[in-house]
């Protein structure tokens, strides 16, 4: 293939990816840009062109080495869900964005610090990206069918590279505030994420399936070749050493590579999504892995004996099957992972650039003069140059240095010098006592030991079979070999320097941190970094700080960086926060840590706090004293939390107290009205047993007919008396729960029938025509049947109560539905007043309107119907029918919850 | 996220170190294949997905 064509094709690939970090950069707050699985995908920018390239070159020649880079992620992951959220917090509070800003504020703000750890990210990136560069160029000579250019003007991969740089000096510097998140970069990495994983998922099917015949096949032919199981085994116990290293050293990358700290921490807008990154994310690595071993042994079986590089394998593969679409799906999947990686790691490194090392030694006393506008532009300006140099300077890196070593080891030189900030950047989280001098100390004699056992070997080329330093030793002292330092001969020369290089580094940090008193700057930085919990909200507070400043320099200050409207709404919000008043002038610690903070996102941390202190007057504080007040203020902060606590409990007791209450004023009103109207009902049918017992014992006189009569009164109204009572007690049986239901599976049909014909009599006497109207004789349901007859006997006796004496009618209709079934009553009287429909099935109700309904009976009937139905858990309701007759329906559900009658 | 929610898998990290590394990962130190794959591979991705599916399930379970 052409080198127009394919330039073509990157550019309309490099377009689209452009298209969708303008698109996401728009829309900030969609939910597509927003969600726990871009802030997933965006972290796997943790794979490479190294992991794309590089694993299947080492898969090939070294076997299982690989695998540690992956694992070592793997083990630590679990603990994301406690470690990285705390990282996430304290680097949201304070505003750090950067691996630089969050070790160097932690140990008192130290401008020194920032500035190693910047310079040690540096020598550790610029190789990797030049890795990436590398990884980019000889695939594109691959692809293309061209060779590499000894010139670098004329190679056409020097403007790819250069194309790249301004891509991403131009995207990674949209914010003045470092700390601000990019979404159009972090969506277009996780786009790119997708992409990667599909093309080289793709490459493994296309390998294992359709090169060879399966897995089966790989395998049986794989395992003829020469030195399979020794390259296909760990082997040995040094070897497992040697293991555990690699694993140990991948472990510390996933945190502290400037790229993984800016999308794990700095991107990260909601502490939620790392919950599913703990799942997902080894998900995404165990599918990339997956197909690393297939595609390397074919190429080991394909090319057996002849003199290619191992980690093209993914290209040359497709194309000794003249399969060009592969090989350049294969390719763009490599290029997206070189740039995301690339991009993303630039702009990380750039910040810190500027922030921690041109900034507060350099530039600030340029910034402090000038105006708002120019101070936004130079900052820009200065990370714009900053990435884009930086990345020209890895390509002449390449060019230089790293044209012959394999893409696995100079990403391993890449991660030994990263890893030398992880004491320092545990400690930060984990040990009170760790202190600045510490983590200076720690950090440069990790980064001299691993310049000495890496770097300088490297530089001088590790094959350059005439250098007497790497055989024999600085001035041929044995045990000063680079490789095997002090004689340490079984570990090979990555896992050897991570040892020596931690080992030193950890003794130093720790020895010096306890040999020497700390400032109490750090003091309080460590107190607020590993009890983050508590400063969440009110981080200010932990700030300890003594002397006088006053707001309107500090506000001349923020006016400079911020500009006037942002300044004010900034300092507004604090009032409002901390209920100070705006007539206030002096400013307090409080103040002060705001002050910085706003600043730290577009200068970084130490100039910050350079600038702030320059305008502000410090005075000294004792360490014991920041304790005591650090100790008083944990205090507080606790009894606070407490007081807060329990006064919500109180008001949530208040609140269930008033509601009882409530409750029980109701209750004892409706019960007094119950009394009154039980007392009155009670009373009537007394006076007339009352009134007929006087005329009998009065007068014996009258005569032996009418004496009959006032007795058969006296007889009627005791069982009215005694009826009353019953249905009274039934009543109070159902509201105080004694009353139980017991349901069994019964005729609906039948037990209306069996009303009707015991209330035959009394609708015979009035002559009404009655009705069941139901589609089947049998309609099955599980209900109390005694209870229910109640309701209906009921029910049925009102309707033939209201009948009109002439021509009255009673229609029962019955209705099944899936799982409910319907009863309803109608009668062609004169029907319920509409305000009614719901008090009729009150105790003792007495219709309002007594000229359309006379009350007739105890009052109770209906009430008691209620609470069966109510029991059963069905609906009882009344309605007026279309020729102003009354319609009483009840529901109850077929198959009932309620208690069966025991057997 | 409850203190002793986090700590299942505090615990799966530290089961995660020892099943990948010695003495354990020297057991299944094998080029044997299994249905053409070799022990130790079929082995280290075994526990790889073991630990995703236990982190998918604390997670869903417990995480407020």
């Amino acid at each position: 293939m052409s080198s127009i064509v394919l330039l073509i094709i990157l550019s309309v690939y490099l377009a689209i990816l452009f298209g969708i970090a303008h698109w996401a950069e728009k829309r900030g707050n969609s939910k597509w840009t927003n969600n726990p699985y871009v802030y997933t995908l965006s972290l796997a920018v943790y794979c490479s062109a190294w992991t794309y390239y590089g694993s299947i070159g080492v898969a090939a020649t070294s076997g299982l080495n690989y695998l540690p880079i992956y694992i070592g992620p793997i083990i630590v992951i679990p603990i994301w869900i406690i470690v990285l959220r705390k990282i996430i917090r304290i680097s949201k509070i304070n505003k750090i964005s950067s691996i630089a800003d969050f070790i160097s504020l932690r140990y008192g703000n130290s401008r020194l610090l920032g500035a190693l750890v910047t310079l040690v990210c540096i020598f550790g990136i610029l190789p990797y990206i030049a890795l990436q560069l590398k990884a980019i160029s000889e695939t594109f000579h691959l692809v293309t069918q061209t060779s590499e250019d000894s010139n670098i003007f004329s190679d056409t991969t020097t403007y790819v590279a250069i194309a790249l740089a301004l891509f991403a000096s131009y995207y990674g510097t949209r914010y003045v505030d470092a700390s601000e998140q990019r979404k159009g970069i972090v969506t277009a990495v996780a786009v790119e994420s997708i992409l990667k994983l599909f093309f080289f998922i793709l490459l493994g099917l296309y390998v294992t399936f359709f090169v060879f015949d399966g897995f089966d096949d790989i395998y049986a032919q794989a395992s003829l070749l020469e030195n399979f199981k020794e390259k296909n085994s760990i082997g040995g116990i040094p070897q497992a050493i040697n293991w555990f290293f690699l694993c140990v050293l991948s472990l510390f990358a996933i945190f502290l590579l400037p790229r993984q700290f800016q999308m794990a921490v700095v991107e990260n807008n909601r502490e939620s999504h790392i919950k599913t990154a703990v799942w997902l994310f080894p998900l995404y690595l165990l599918l990339f892995n997956i197909f690393v071993y297939p595609v390397a042994w074919g190429g080991n079986i394909l090319f057996d004996g002849k003199a290619v590089n191992p980690d093209t394998y993914s290209l040359l593969i497709p194309q000794l099957y003249d399969n060009q679409m592969v090989a350049i799906l294969v390719f763009l999947g490599g290029f997206s992972a070189a740039i995301s990686m690339i991009v993303v790691s630039s702009i990380g490194l750039s910040t810190m650039l500027s922030n921690n090392l041109l900034i507060p030694y350099g530039f600030l006393g340029r910034l402090q003069s000038d105006v708002q506008e120019t101070n936004i532009k130079k900052i820009v300006r200065i990370r714009k140059v900053g990435i884009f140099s930086l990345i020209i300077l890895s390509y002449i890196i390449y060019r230089v240095f790293v044209l012959d070593y394999n893409l696995f080891s100079i990403g391993m030189v890449s991660f030994v010098i990263i890893a030398q900030l992880a004491p320092a950047f545990f400690g930060a989280i984990l040990w009170r006592r760790g202190s600045k001098k510490g983590a200076v100390t720690g950090i440069i004699v990790g980064f001299l030991i691993c310049t000495y056992t890496l770097l300088v070997p490297y530089t001088i080329g590790i094959t350059n079979s005439d250098n007497s330093f790497i055989t024999n030793g600085l001035f041929g002292i044995e045990l000063l070999k680079p490789f095997q330092l002090f004689g340490l001969d079984y570990l090979e020369a990555v896992p050897q320097a991570v040892f020596w290089s931690l080992l030193f580094n950890t003794m130093a940090y720790f020895a010096v941190s306890v040999s020497f008193n700390g400032n109490y700057r750090e003091r309080n930085y460590a107190e607020m970094y590993i009890d983050i919990e508590k400063y969440v909200t009110t981080h200010e507070n932990a700030f300890i700080w003594k002397g006088t400043a006053y707001t309107s320099d500090i506000q001349k200050v923020l006016n400079k960086f911020l500009g006037e409207e942002r300044t004010k709404r900034a300092l507004n919000l604090f009032r409002q926060k901390y209920n100070v008043s705006k007539t206030e002038e002096l400013a307090d610690a409080r103040l002060v840590k705001f002050a910085e903070n706003l600043l730290t996102g577009h200068i970084g941390t130490a100039s910050a706090k350079i600038l702030i202190s320059s305008v502000v007057k410090e005075e000294k504080i004792s360490l014991p004293e920041v304790l005591k007040i650090l100790e008083e203020s944990k205090e507080n902060i606790l009894i606070n939390k407490k007081l807060t606590e329990t006064s919500k409990e109180l008001s949530i007791i208040t609140a269930q107290l008033k509601n009882a209450n409530e409750e029980l004023i109701l209750k004892d009103k409706q019960k007094d009205e119950f009394l009154d109207t039980i007392s009155h009902e009670l009373r009537t049918p007394i006076t007339a047993i009352r009134a007929a017992t006087e005329i009998l014992h009065n007068d014996e006189d009258i005569p032996q007919e009418m004496k009959k009569q006032f007795l058969a009164n006296i007889i009627s109204e005791s069982d009215r008396l005694n009826r009353l009572i019953t249905k009274i007690l039934d009543l109070e049986k159902f509201d105080s729960g004694l009353q139980k239901i017991y349901v069994t599976k019964n005729n609906i049909y039948h037990t209306i029938s069996e009303v009707v014909k015991q209330l035959k009599q009394l609708i015979e006497n009035k002559n009404i025509t009655i009705d069941i109207i139901s589609e089947k004789n049998i309609v099955k349901a599980f209900y109390d049947e005694d209870r229910i007859t109640q309701v209906l006997n009921n029910l049925i006796s009102n309707a033939i109560k209201f009948c009109p004496n002439q021509e009255g009618s009673i229609a029962i209709h019955i209705k099944e539905t899936d799982k409910l079934i319907e009863v309803a009553v109608v009668d062609n009287g004169k029907g319920i007043d509409e305000n009614d429909f719901e008090a009729i099935f009150d105790k003792f109700y007495q219709s309002s309107n007594q000229n359309i309904r006379k009350p007739v009976g105890s009052g109770l009937g209906l009430a008691i119907c209620k609470k069966i139905i109510e029991h059963h858990n069905g609906k009882i309701y009344a309605e007026n029918t279309e020729n102003s007759g009354a319609r009483i329906t009840f529901s109850i559900p077929k198959y009932s919850r309620v208690q069966q009658r025991p057997s | 996220m409850k203190q002793r929610h986090q700590q299942k898998l505090l615990i799966l990290s530290l089961f995660l170190l020892l099943c990948f590394n010695m003495p354990l990962l020297l057991l299944f130190d094998s080029v044997t294949s299994v249905g053409g794959i070799p022990v130790m591979y079929v082995y280290i991705f075994s526990v790889w997905i073991f630990s995703i599916l236990v982190s998918l399930l604390v997670i869903k379970r417990y995480y407020e």
